[in-house]
């Protein structure tokens, strides 16, 4: 048994910034990712003879945390999902005109790899992520973030058809990729 | 001639599903015509790249500056203590 592992209660203290961080990127809601911190510590605390020892102590308990993420995800898709959902994915959006054609500008992307060491842009991505309807937000980060299959999310965000995510996966990039462009690409290039 | 409506659709699928190939073919046809179809097809494809680099850096998505609040802390610390001294 690691050092840390034998003294919980320095959990907190070591990993609880980590673990919020983590959890706040996925669930984008402050209170309930420290309630999921909680959460996993105390699941931690109660699994912790069960610990192999092969990861580290943080890696361990985000493992938890991952668990815990999806739980959450969950429950929040019990409930009125399916109306929601065939709302966004019919609406009519600005995008496209009535034939099709696209009604915005796409600027050009200019190395965007460099992108995220500068904090002003993360910024940016944080906002247009926050400005989806939440449930568009986790389909979107679990897919991409996390890179889970569309099968498994579609039965975690209890989306009934495969159809349908591609629907929904497909505008939430437009929109996405829109957001950035009004915010950051279009800026770039003057 | 697909629309570019459907073009960005499919571009969209193609990267959580395997395109048959008339879906194929029809992308790549529009492509080959359609300049902003073209860039949005390569634009997705680094907000994929870069989304994964936000993943893999564990807290891109939220700046390392975030911190617990001293509330939450001491509210998580009491609910510890608690499991793990349930005597007191």
């Amino acid at each position: 048994m690691t050092h840390e592992m034998s003294k919980p209660e320095q959990w907190l203290g070591l990993y609880g910034d980590v673990l919020y961080r983590y959890a706040l990127s996925r669930v984008r809601n402050p209170d309930v990712a420290e309630d999921l911190v909680q959460e996993t510590l105390l699941a931690g605390i109660k699994a912790k003879d069960n610990y192999a020892g092969q990861a580290a102590v943080q890696t361990w308990l985000i493992g938890i945390l991952k668990h815990k993420i999806i739980d959450y995800f969950r429950k929040a898709s019990r409930e009125k999902t399916q109306e929601f959902d065939d709302r966004f994915a019919t609406e009519e959006d600005d995008y496209f005109d009535q034939q099709g054609s696209w009604q915005i500008d796409l600027s050009s992307w200019s190395k965007p790899d460099k992108c995220l060491e500068q904090e002003q842009f993360i910024e940016v991505l944080q906002t247009c992520i926050d400005r989806l309807p939440p449930r568009m937000a986790q389909l979107f980060i679990l897919r991409e973030l996390d890179g889970m299959e569309s099968e498994k999310i579609c039965e975690t965000l209890s989306i009934s058809t495969l159809n349908n995510f591609w629907v929904m996966m497909s505008r939430v990039r437009v929109q996405l990729r829109h957001c950035l462009d009004l915010n950051w690409f279009g800026k770039q290039e003057l | 001639m697909l629309t570019c409506k459907e073009a960005s659709h499919l571009a969209s699928k193609s990267l959580d599903a395997k395109l048959t190939w008339r879906e194929r073919f029809g992308l790549c046809l529009h492509i080959a015509m359609c300049g902003l179809c073209r860039r949005y097809v390569r634009d997705l494809k680094k907000l994929r790249a870069m989304m994964k680099a936000a993943g893999n850096s564990g807290q891109a998505l939220v700046p390392e500056a975030v911190k617990l609040s001293e509330a939450s802390r001491q509210r998580i610390k009491q609910a510890l203590s608690k499991a793990l001294h349930p005597s007191k």
